[in-house]
């Protein structure tokens, strides 16, 4: 999804300095092989010392540096509790780039990189840790040249945003000189429903002007997921299918086999749907049904991801077309597994849903008819991510009906992860001398046919940021039309008691199962 | 694996090449294009080792051409040095072509051949006329195919048999045996599709430069200098890039005893900007009112270069426009 126009914008030439028809005379549209390169700037990481920061963020910044991405001038600075060093945290920050990245350690790389590293210790209510903060990100200016360009990447729980963009507002750092930015970069989960998520927004938006403000949603980060805009609106041979008349339904999967480990903090209370559904799900939801973008800027995508969501219709029976469970005890592949409710630090009586499955529409011409279903949880069968567009059977088929017993429905699968690809489903005939049609797969392997190693979702996403290049990441107005989506669900569950238990190692409740059978489909093995 | 066909037919090794694609549960239509390479025996071993690294990143077909053979005694004309020649798993299957011997093969795969399969070519006498209907039944379906000219490059490599049936050529003209002459003969028959490697290793310089002068105050450049290392190609190309899409005066410095390129000068009525390539990885950023910045800037591999070129198919048309119109904006004597 490299576009053209973003090109112009880069670097410093996108600052508010009334430079903007200045355009760089090295940089061509044509010239493709010409790396992206971010401009000075600056990374500051609160939370550096969590699991994300260890196992993506550090990791990325490095594989960025080491593909050549980031400037000459760029600082790395780590927010946290721990009495460090600079050198200290470079130490910390090594072991983890080596343990987790992507390209080979280079110590030349490294050596640069870890120049520009600084730490600064502080709880975030001590405002002279910001001070102190605000002091090293000048002296990033001045030593690194970083020009007063810094992101701030908030690798912490939601509920330390609001305080944490007091400190940086009451020290300063919001504020950008002319010519310079500020931008500050969210994870999920953006709030836990539609008043939260508003209130997230008004913190933040108090703070930093809305263009600034980056979610990540690691999802659209990922190769395949930008390769489904690829599929649909480059080739001409998927989209006349790609409509109510051909289209049965649509499933979207997210199975991971892990438990909840050292989340129960976050996560109980919390549970699937809003952990998984409420961003990635609807996400990949949005970017299979929407309409063909006028271009793929952000506004323009934006524009086609907002329209189909706020196509989107609930089941009026959200008994008979919602379904939640929670694993119980049992057996991960080999290894004997305690259930949700005897994990550390979850309360017994927890009625929070670790499995989640709900039916969508979409009330617009192409899609009406078309349940979209969409599943994630925890403890499931095996660790995937897929979309699943079922096509309807042939209106009649010509043969006898013993010919075609065992044929499928046609489908075109977009694998998210692992072995990333698509595989295209339709019938065969087995060879011999009976007239036989069985189902066959098709196959498209990234790895295979391109790359062994495509870039981490948030190597790309951190380039974006520092870059300001905004079309990966969904903007507030999608955060609030998703939990208009979720909320009448949740509200509904709530009343609902505790989740029907399942095994761990299987494909969610019954319920689940059910609910797909009242509409005369079945989940796909993934 | 190695396997060797001596005396042998295209067709035999097509056949060969599916049992093994069989055998091992492989798909070759995964391949997204075929990488003809035509050199010199003595260039053999280090082109596959290049293309074999860059072929983790671009799974191929790799058809290798040995353009210097000979059939003449007994044993197999593509001799296999180094890591290969010491592998165990080499076989040979007896040639059951009845005809003149006009063409030795091998095929490897696995630890041999990176992520994709290579056959190696030795053809003589007439075939050597023919090395076009040769490729035709061993090039992956409908996919792009790619020619490289590791060693001397041919003067009008879209006249040449392999080249002209090509998405894309690629010559290295560096390492003929008269670089400028060699170079010389390509501006004069460019062609959309062509492209020299001593362009590919100059992308990392033009983009920090370009990086660079992204920066603000975005003031118009008066005069450029760049230098390095004498009758190096990359250093004109870049000269010639930069004059003219700066359309400002640029001089090259040339010396018989640096390596690659050593540096870049921008004169703006501010000051100078500047980087300059100190030791073998790392550059040294100068800009006015600024602190100096060190960046990390190694000498690009050869596989670096192959892959970026396998990563991009599509023709150049900033090279052409440089080696074109960029050329003569430039004294590229001295």
């Amino acid at each position: 999804m490299e576009h053209t126009s973003s090109r112009t914008t880069e670097d410093g030439a996108s600052g508010q300095s009334g430079e903007r028809s200045w355009t760089n005379p090295l940089l061509d549209p044509r010239d493709l092989r010409m790396p992206r390169i971010a401009g000075p700037s600056s990374l500051v990481i609160f939370g550096v010392t969590g699991d994300l920061a260890k196992k993506k963020l550090l990791p990325a910044v490095y594989d960025l540096s080491n593909r050549g991405l980031l400037p000459a001038s760029f600082g790395l600075i780590g927010f946290g509790r721990r009495d460090w060093s600079a050198d200290q945290f470079a130490a910390f920050a090594e072991e983890n780039v080596r343990a987790h990245s992507r390209t080979p350690f280079n110590e030349a790389t490294w050596r640069h990189l870890a120049e520009g590293m600084r730490f600064v210790k502080g709880d975030f209510d001590d405002a002279d840790a910001f001070r102190r903060l605000s002091r090293t990100v000048s002296e990033l200016d001045r030593d690194r040249g970083t020009r007063g360009n810094h992101a701030f990447y908030m690798s912490i729980p939601p509920k330390a945003f609001p305080v944490v963009a007091e400190q940086l507002a009451a020290s300063g750092l919001s504020k950008s000189a002319p010519g310079a930015w500020k931008r500050v970069i969210i994870e999920k989960p953006f709030g836990h429903d539609l008043e939260s998520a508003r209130e997230l927004d008004r913190v933040v938006g108090e703070v930093f002007e809305p263009d600034s403000v980056f979610r990540i949603d690691h999802y659209l980060g990922k190769e395949t997921v930008q390769n489904i805009m690829a599929l649909r609106f480059a080739n001409t041979m998927f989209e006349p299918v790609w409509n109510a008349n051909y289209v049965s339904h649509v499933q979207i999967t997210m199975a991971e086999d892990i438990g909840i480990g050292g989340r129960a903090g976050y996560y109980d209370g919390i549970g699937a749907a809003r952990d998984v559904i409420q961003n990635h799900l609807l996400q990949l939801m949005a970017l299979t049904a929407m309409e063909e973008p006028v271009s793929f800027d952000a506004a323009d995508l934006t524009a086609e991801k907002t329209k189909v969501l706020s196509a989107v219709r609930l089941p009026k029976d959200l008994g008979a077309h919602t379904a939640r469970g929670q694993y119980a005890a049992g057996w991960q592949g080999s290894q004997p597994v305690i259930g949700y409710l005897q994990e550390d630090g979850i309360d017994p009586s927890s009625t929070t849903e670790t499995y989640a499955a709900i039916r969508l529409d979409v009330d617009t011409r192409r899609w009406a008819g078309v349940p979209f279903y969409l599943r994630t949880g925890k403890r499931l069968g095996k660790r995937t991510s897929e979309i699943a567009v079922v096509f309807k059977r042939a209106p009649h088929l010509p043969f006898d009906a013993t010919a075609t017993r065992e044929l499928g429905a046609n489908a075109v699968v977009i694998r998210v992860q692992p072995d990333e690809g698509v595989t295209l489903r339709f019938g065969a005939k087995t060879p011999g001398s009976a007239m036989e049609v069985r189902d066959v797969n098709m196959d498209f392997s990234y790895g295979r046919s391109f790359t062994e190693a495509s870039p981490e979702a948030y190597e790309r996403l951190i380039l974006d940021v520092l870059l300001g290049d905004p079309p990966l990441f969904p903007t507030s107005g999608e955060v609030d039309l998703s939990w208009k989506i979720l909320d009448p669900i949740e509200e509904y569950w709530s009343g609902q008691g505790q989740p029907e238990p399942y095994r761990a190692g299987t494909w969610g409740p019954a319920q689940a199962d059910r609910m797909l059978a009242a509409d005369g489909h079945h989940w796909r093995m993934p | 694996m190695i396997v060797g066909m001596q005396n042998t037919t295209t067709a035999a090794i097509a056949h060969e090449i599916d049992e093994m694609h069989v055998e091992r549960g492989e798909a070759a239509l995964g391949r997204v294009l075929t990488l003809i390479i035509s050199c010199r025996q003595a260039e053999l071993e280090e082109a596959l080792r290049t293309v074999n690294a860059a072929s983790r990143e671009h799974p191929c077909r790799v058809i290798a051409i040995v353009t210097d053979a000979s059939l003449e005694g007994a044993g197999c004309a593509i001799t296999t040095t180094g890591h290969a020649a010491q592998h165990e798993c080499n076989t040979e299957i007896p040639s059951g072509n009845t005809g003149e011997r006009t063409l030795d093969a091998q095929i490897r795969s696995g630890s041999d051949a990176g992520a994709g399969e290579v056959i190696v070519l030795a053809p003589v006498d007439g075939l050597m006329d023919h090395l076009d209907s040769l490729v035709i039944p061993l090039l992956v379906p409908d996919a792009p195919v790619v020619t490289w000219w590791p060693g001397q490059a041919p003067g009008d490599p879209s006249a040449d048999p392999l080249g002209s049936r090509s998405t894309s050529r690629i010559t290295d003209v560096q390492r003929s045996t008269d670089p400028a002459a060699a170079f010389e003969a390509l501006r004069r028959h460019v062609r959309n599709a062509d492209i020299d490697l001593s362009w590919t290793r100059v992308t990392t310089w033009r983009a920090m430069l370009a990086s660079l002068l992204g920066q603000p105050p975005h003031l118009a450049v008066s005069a450029v200098t760049v230098s390095g290392q004498s009758g190096y190609l990359p250093l004109e190309l870049l000269a010639s890039w930069l004059a003219l899409k700066l359309g400002a005066p640029v001089s090259v410095e040339r010396d018989p005893g640096a390596q690659a390129i050593t540096g870049a000068r921008f004169e703006r009525e501010d000051g100078q900007l500047s980087m300059e390539r100190l030791e073998g990885d790392h550059a040294v950023i100068h800009q006015p009112g600024q602190a100096d910045q060190t960046v990390s800037l190694p000498l690009r591999t050869p596989v670096d270069c192959l892959s970026e070129e396998l990563g991009r198919l599509d023709p150049d048309e900033v090279y052409t426009e440089v080696i074109t119109r960029g050329w003569d904006l430039v004294d590229h004597r001295g």
